[in-house]
């Protein structure tokens, strides 16, 4: 099975200094029987990086906080679904919190109001989460991003942390959607040897 | 191949992104249900994702585990997947419902006196977005155009036949303004000055009706003294558009700190 250490997925926030605790593939499945207490245990763990990866992608605070919130319901509700023979606990978890981030941002898009949160969120960037504590983890994160080239690095992190399309992507970048895709393939084949998440 | 359609295989790392919508989407779908490649490829791309996810972790707010422990135990959980349903793993779960407005529709003549005011607000914003991101990146100026068009949803209301503005003062401070269109049953809602609030609180518009109370979505953070605009759809005879300052992460039922109430 893949990485399921919880350790190994700790944020390592000053927050959350009880994060690590039992193996969350373990709460998961206790969690599927109904049990609050794991899920209480489940929220300490996932708070963190669920509302920190939210708040990138979704920006404003208050609708930050409503889709986290749906985020952890949805964790509560699904729990039965996660299979740890597919995958890490936290790779399900991150999976829910960024489609749900995804469909807030992209609802959000085809509004007007879109315009000033994608302008705000063109100038301060930055590839990694500016204003949290640097941590070992993230520095990784941050090192295996600056290995990549300049074009797989934009095309990854627009897709992943400002939620638009590879379609998107290749409009903003002004570069045809096939390279695009490629370079969002080839980015994560380098970030995942980088990160040594490999199965 | 046709132009302009990739060869699925290569959309992988789209796919784990969520970087694929629509037709994209639904074509990789069905190439992924026959390719254990890309199964295995997309599986460990998620770790990957996952990653880039918790490089970004910050402090939750206070109380947002809280109000999740109080909603599980009132929530039904979903029974074990069947062989089906696991095969789809990672499936996409269905996607959420907003208050999305009324159906874009091509922008006709701007037909009422009030109208040039709300639309210059909305045509304010988008060229202030386009100067921003001119100075920040020369080559994304482009795209302002095509944002430009996604403003449709809240023009289609701004410029509905039977569209009525109504506006209330907010008792802590601030007015509000709303354009509704009774037969679309949708409303566009915006405020200028508004208290600020600390973070423990978050602006919530409500619909208030004989029916029962729903929820219509939390207000952003204000910019420049503007807040909005904020579409609520699905409008019910006999409703109230109500502004209530809640708990952060918002309520179930309208607080009693109801600041703004407005007969539809």
């Amino acid at each position: 099975m893949g990485i399921s250490d919880g350790h190994l997925w700790s944020p390592r926030c000053p927050a959350c200094p009880d994060a690590p605790g039992i193996d969350l593939a373990v709460l998961l499945g206790q969690v599927a029987r109904g049990d609050q207490d794991a899920f209480e245990a489940v929220c300490r763990q996932i708070a963190a990086p669920v509302f920190g990866a939210i708040r990138r992608m979704v920006r404003d605070r208050c609708q930050s906080e409503e889709v986290a919130q749906e985020v952890l319901i949805d964790v509560w509700r699904s729990a039965s679904r996660f299979d740890a023979g597919r995958g890490s606990a936290m790779a399900w978890v991150m999976m829910i919190a960024h489609r749900r981030a995804v469909d807030r941002v992209r609802s959000e898009q085809r509004s007007a109001e879109r315009e000033l949160r994608a302008a705000s969120a063109m100038i301060p960037y930055d590839d990694v989460a500016e204003t949290v504590e640097a941590s070992l983890d993230r520095e990784r994160v941050r090192r295996c991003l600056g290995s990549l080239t300049e074009l797989q690095r934009q095309a990854v992190t627009l897709a992943y942390y400002q939620g638009y399309t590879y379609r998107q992507v290749a409009g903003l970048l002004g570069v045809a959607a096939g390279t695009v895709n490629t370079r969002m393939r080839d980015g994560l084949i380098r970030l995942r040897d980088c990160l040594e998440v490999g199965r | 191949m046709r132009a302009g359609r990739p060869e699925p295989h290569t959309l992988a790392g789209a796919y784990a992104l969520d970087a694929l919508a629509g037709a994209d989407l639904a074509r990789f779908e069905r190439h992924l249900a026959r390719c254990e490649h890309c199964a295995r490829e997309i599986s460990e791309f998620r770790e990957v994702t996952a990653r880039l996810a918790t490089a970004a972790a910050a402090e939750p707010p206070p109380g947002l585990t809280g109000r999740a422990l109080a909603a599980a135990a009132r929530t039904r959980q979903l029974p074990p997947a069947t062989r089906k349903d696991a095969a789809r793993w990672p499936a996409r779960h269905p996607a959420r419902t907003r208050p999305a407005g009324s159906r874009s529709r091509a922008a006709g003549l701007l037909r009422r006196a009030w109208v040039p005011r709300l639309a210059l607000a909305v045509a304010a914003a988008a060229t202030a977005a386009a100067v921003l991101l001119g100075v920040a990146a020369g080559t994304a100026a482009h795209r302002i155009d095509e944002q430009q068009l996604r403003g449709h949803a809240i023009m289609a209301v701004l410029t509905a036949p039977d569209a009525t503005m109504l506006s209330g003062r907010v008792t802590t401070g601030g007015t509000a303004t709303i354009v509704m269109s009774r037969r679309q049953r949708v409303l566009v809602f915006a405020a200028a000055g508004l208290r600020p609030l600390p973070s423990s609180k978050c602006y919530e518009l409500w619909l208030m009706g004989p029916g029962g109370d729903r929820a219509a979505g939390m207000l952003p953070d204000p910019r420049q003294g503007m807040t909005g605009p904020v579409i609520a759809s699905d409008l019910k005879a006999g409703d109230h558009l109500g502004l209530a300052v809640e708990p952060a992460g918002g309520a179930r039922q309208p607080g009693t700190t109801v600041i703004l109430v407005i007969p539809l």
